[in-house]
């Protein structure tokens, strides 16, 4: 059968909404960073690049873009590193291996807004449940102001993160683990192979789809963090947490649209890209059309 | 993979101890929602020294509670049905009929799943389109971020749908529209489940879209209310806590009945991606 027969107009109601409400939005975005459009003025000024002038010599952006790729890194790391421990665990053939999945992925399906106002009771410096259980033990160093003190506020908000979205890469790596071969694992066993052994040589290469996949949703993802961070710290203190996506919404809350647009495209470029290998990644997945 | 060094036991109970890091949060908020202004200001594990239900009565009190829940089933189940058609009707010729537009069209999309949106220029578009505010614009705005996804995974699957069943089709006389709806759709039901589990979970937790583009708090979703509401009753934390336990409770039981399914489905992209 021919393949042209196949109407294209059933893409159209695909093709227009994606066109109109996620490209046309990005091209226009391009325009509008270029003027000094903001809620307290009718008219919408074209300044060429007076907003990026602006911005390169702010040293917060400077530190969003920073910590924004310290975010990113770290969560997709300890993301990674967790889940696949979690799997691991999970893989052994525990009695409440289905219950403890079910927890260990619960997090995910909460709203991380809601997760954010959580934590910050967690974390209250005085009563919070972290402090006072350190408290009990007596660990006194690991009593701290963990939000509030500029040393420890990035690593509390991606801790955060991680408690999140671990138990997301565990169930990918779960599926991984299912598809390999028991008796692979064991002949290797016979052979005198520890468990490290086993796990590098055998289970490691096998779980490379798994691997790829996680590493690239964390990156992704982790890039456009905005509500843990909003809630947990706004930013704050000082600049120390300060993320894209906080800055866009700080900005945006203070009227000045074109200048919050301008950043708006900055981590459009860096996630962009970022991104690139990521799209290569997925087209060589692709089997042909 | 058995280990010798660690007995299956030790292992069991490394793993409850981390569950229980997953569980004390929440517990966390429980027990703290039956107390007084003054001891869930303390953010306790132990039992409230004497139990307050009126925390509850309180937020059932509030209008927007109910209002928030209607407008984010409504947004999610309307949006579950924009997605699951455009997606699979775009999805369906791309891998059917392919060619430069549809390749491009389908690059588009691959592209989509990777950066992010312009959300304040999507104020300015929904403005200019005198569409700004409305459900309308957060249709179309979660729709329009929720194809790439959608057709990205249904292409996938389509493929494993045999073209001879089209041909067959065709030849009894049956016409495009016809072979979409009554052969190709129940064929990929189980992928629309995925794709509507995916789509509901992420507009249902959403607070970034209606965050920019709602302004209009009668048509704020669950969570901007959430937002909304902590903001003005943070000096109770045991009636924000109930309040938390009210938004959250209701997609926790779901999950509980359905946590295969929405496992499965959330991480469907993934695993078969």
């Amino acid at each position: 059968m021919e393949r042209s027969k196949y109407p294209l107009y059933f893409s159209f109601p695909a093709v227009i909404v994606f066109l109109l409400f996620f490209i046309a939005p990005t091209v226009i975005g391009i325009y509008y960073s270029f003027t000094d459009w903001n809620i307290n003025a009718d008219a919408i000024k074209f300044i060429g690049l007076e907003n990026y002038k602006e911005l390169f010599n702010e040293p917060r952006l400077k530190q969003a873009f920073i910590n924004t790729l310290i975010f990113a890194a770290a969560v997709t790391l300890l993301q990674n590193a967790v889940g696949l421990a979690l799997a691991l665990l999970l893989n052994e053939k525990l009695k409440l291996r289905n219950l403890l999945r079910m927890i260990f992925f619960m997090p995910y399906v909460i709203a991380p807004l809601v997760i954010g106002y959580i934590f910050r009771a967690i974390y209250h410096p005085e009563h919070g449940i972290v402090n006072q259980f350190f408290g009990l033990l007596g660990i006194d160093f690991m009593v701290q102001d963990w939000l509030n003190d500029p040393r420890f506020a990035l690593f509390t908000v991606i801790m955060t993160d991680i408690w999140r979205v671990a138990g997301f890469s565990m169930v990918v790596y779960l599926a991984g683990l299912q598809f390999i071969p028991k008796d692979l694992t064991e002949s290797a066993s016979i052979d005198g192979a520890g468990y490290w052994t086993r796990f590098k040589h055998v289970v490691f290469p096998l779980l490379a789809p798994a691997f790829t996949v996680n590493v690239l949703l964390a990156m992704i993802g982790s890039m456009k963090v905005f509500e843990i961070v909003m809630v947990l710290t706004e930013g704050g203190p000082g600049y120390t947490t300060e993320v894209f996506y906080t800055y866009i919404r700080n900005t945006f809350s203070s009227g000045e649209m074109g200048y919050a647009t301008a950043i708006n495209m900055l981590l459009f470029v860096l996630v962009t890209l970022v991104g690139i290998p990521v799209l290569l990644a997925m087209k060589k997945r692709e089997v042909e059309m | 993979m058995r280990s010798r060094k660690y007995s299956p036991l030790l292992l069991e109970l490394l793993a409850i101890c981390l569950a229980l890091l997953i569980l004390i949060p929440f517990f966390m908020i429980f027990i703290n929602s039956f107390k007084d202004i003054r001891e869930s200001a303390l953010f306790g594990l132990s039992l409230p020294s004497n139990w307050v239900f009126s925390n509850y009565e309180e937020v059932f009190n509030q209008d927007n509670l109910l209002r928030g829940f209607k407008n984010s089933f409504m947004l999610s189940a309307l949006v579950v049905v924009s997605v699951n058609l455009f997606a699979s009707m775009a999805a369906f010729v791309i891998q059917r009929r392919g060619g430069k537009f549809l390749q491009g069209v389908y690059l588009a999309f691959i592209m989509g799943l990777i950066v992010p949106v312009s959300i304040v220029p999507t104020i300015r578009l929904m403005d200019l389109l005198h569409i700004k505010g409305s459900y309308l614009s957060i249709i179309m705005y979660y729709t329009a971020v929720l194809l790439p996804f959608a057709v990205f995974l249904l292409v996938g699957f389509i493929k494993s749908v045999p073209r001879e069943l089209d041909e067959a089709a065709i030849l009894e006389g049956c016409g495009y529209f016809r072979l979409y709806f009554k052969i190709i759709l129940p064929l990929i039901s189980t992928v629309l489940v995925t794709v509507s589990i995916v789509v509901i979970v992420s507009v249902w937790n959403d607070f970034f879209g209606p965050f920019y583009l709602v302004t209009d708090s009668t048509k704020w979703t669950i969570v901007l209310q959430v937002f909304n509401f902590v903001t003005l009753y943070s000096t109770n934390w045991g009636v924000v806590f109930a309040f938390m336990i009210v938004v959250i409770t209701p997609v926790l039981v779901i999950y509980l009945f359905l946590q295969r399914y929405i496992i499965d489905g959330l991480t469907a992209g993934s695993v078969k991606g």
